[in-house]
């Protein structure tokens, strides 16, 4: 008996998952196909851009400088015991081109605009402002969520490149000015090592990753319910979604392109 | 006769609850046609089923002569901006001015140029007795009559042929709420709209109607115009004009 209840709510879980994929994949399917129809929405598209791309270049920037700093500190408690000093540039620069810059780059994206996208859209959608857009004759998925999706698709991997700048220059702040590093040995040891493709794949995973971060926030908000207590609900699922899907394909994507 | 709304048997359920069980009406050009009837009886799903915003489960709406719901999203979105409509909330967009809420349909909907759109806007707030310094203020520093007015002059920014007006003046006070009917007669008698209401305030019915739908347990169980809601001895509507709680109503 026990175990046939926990069959049962396996299978009820494993169906509402496909149920969420198959809905998603929905949503996805109607965006795009209104987004990509003329007339476009520049000035929403615009407004997106500077929200995703200038306004969180302040959050990006710090959270980047500190992990570098940490990232060097950390290199170099361990490296010194084995006097490969030398090593913490090449590091510090993969750790954070190929890994920390996208991901961290991602979660606080997910946590900063992923978050306000669910608000944002949930509210109008309890406040009936989806179905006024919509008796006014626009497509609430052209309007609302392609402009979103488009812009932080595009965007990210701007966000990662900063972010891999200043990481770097985090580990460079902390090796020369507190661990006393030769400053031109650091940015020779740092650009030896970097290729391309270090570069490229973490621009990569951003990209997916901004697509996954504005996919969530745009269908949780839009398909909130039951007033303010549905929004911040929505919120919490989108936010959370967002960070796991980007954990995970992180994950995917590194065995991918590695 | 041509009418610009039809509806026939129309039903929806939400769940085990039938809300709307078998609706019929037709709404004439010019008519202003109210639906009464108490909280949660399903006043606003029947508008929204109207307008295809909530997918009916069987039966058929027609606006201007097309069934909306079969018809492709672009000629249904073209259909819908002959159709204005002011929310029990007022739905202004929170992140755009007055100006740009009431310009909104204009750009976006028809595709006007801002400047001559701007220029519509401005005299559509004229008409519902608001100002040009409103234009720049945003919907949260307005108080609730204004943005009533504010989202009158969004429904009827479009020049439609018909406007819903859902619980136009609840919430409001008594001059507020008589300047707001004032408006919606304006519109039906002067600018030749039909409408279609619903409330539950007697007065603003008595003002703005020219026939009236009783709805109960999903069903309009009595219709007739202004003269024959006075004098009608249906126990429903004497009960839902005196306010007994006692009677054949029952809330749930």
């Amino acid at each position: 008996m026990v175990v046939a209840k926990f069959l049962e709510k396996i299978g009820r879980m494993f169906i509402s998952f496909l149920t969420s994929i198959g809905s998603i994949s929905f949503f996805l399917v109607k965006t795009i196909s209104a987004g990509v129809c003329p007339p476009y929405y520049w000035r929403q598209i615009a407004n997106q851009a500077i929200q995703i791309g200038y306004f969180s270049l302040p959050v990006v920037g710090m959270t980047a400088i500190f992990t570098g700093m940490a990232m060097a500190l950390q290199c170099y408690a361990g490296f010194s015991q084995f006097t490969a000093e030398s090593g913490i540039p090449s590091v510090v620069m993969i750790a954070m081109t190929r890994e920390l810059g996208p991901v961290l780059t991602a979660l606080m994206v997910a946590g900063r605009l992923g978050a306000s996208m669910t608000a944002e859209i949930g509210t109008m959608k309890v406040t009936e402002q989806i179905d006024a857009m919509t008796t006014l004759s626009v497509n609430s998925y052209k309007y609302l969520v392609f402009p979103r999706i488009l812009t932080g698709t595009l965007l990210l991997p701007f966000l990662v490149f900063i972010d891999d700048i200043i990481g770097i220059l985090g580990g460079y702040l902390v090796c020369v000015h507190y661990l006393d590093f030769n400053a031109a040995n650091y940015i020779h040891n740092t650009f030896s090592s970097m290729t391309a493709w270090d570069i490229i794949s973490g621009l990569i995973k951003g990209s997916v990753f901004g697509f996954i971060v504005c996919v969530m926030g745009c269908y949780h908000g839009y398909f909130s319910k039951r007033g303010a207590e549905g929004v911040g609900r929505a919120t919490t699922n989108s936010v959370v979604a967002s960070s796991i899907l980007i954990l995970l394909l992180d994950c995917v994507l590194t065995f991918v392109l590695f | 006769m041509n009418f610009v709304i039809e509806v026939k048997d129309l039903k929806k359920s939400f769940g085990n609850k039938e809300v709307l069980d078998g609706i019929s009406l037709n709404i004439s050009k010019g008519e202003s046609y109210v639906i009464m009837g108490g909280s949660g009886t399903g006043k606003s799903v029947l508008i929204k089923c109207i307008l295809n915003l909530i997918k009916y489960d069987s039966g058929s709406v027609k606006i201007n002569g097309k069934e909306i719901s079969k018809i492709p999203q672009k000629e249904m979105l073209k259909t819908l901006l002959k159709c204005g409509v002011l929310y029990q909330g007022g739905a202004l967009f929170d992140s755009l001015n007055v100006i740009d809420n009431v310009s909104f349909g204009l750009v976006y909907g028809y595709r006007r140029p801002i400047k001559e759109a701007y220029k519509i806007a401005l005299e559509k707030l004229e008409a519902v007795n608001l100002d040009e310094t409103v234009s720049t203020l945003f919907p949260s520093e307005l108080s609730g009559g204004m943005q009533k007015r504010v989202a009158l002059a969004r429904a009827i920014a479009t020049d439609p042929d018909i406007i819903f007006f859902d619980e136009p003046t609840t919430g409001l006070d008594p001059i507020t709420s008589g300047t707001i009917n004032e408006l919606i007669v304006k519109c039906t008698k002067e600018l030749g709209i039909s409408a279609m209401s619903i409330t539950h305030d007697i007065n603003s019915l008595k003002y703005i109607s020219d026939r009236v739908g009783l709805l109960y347990n999903g069903k309009i169980i009595w219709e007739g115009n202004n003269k024959e809601l006075n004098s009608s001895d249906n126990p429903y509507i004497r009960q839902f004009i005196s306010g007994n709680p006692i009677g054949p109503f029952t809330t749930k």
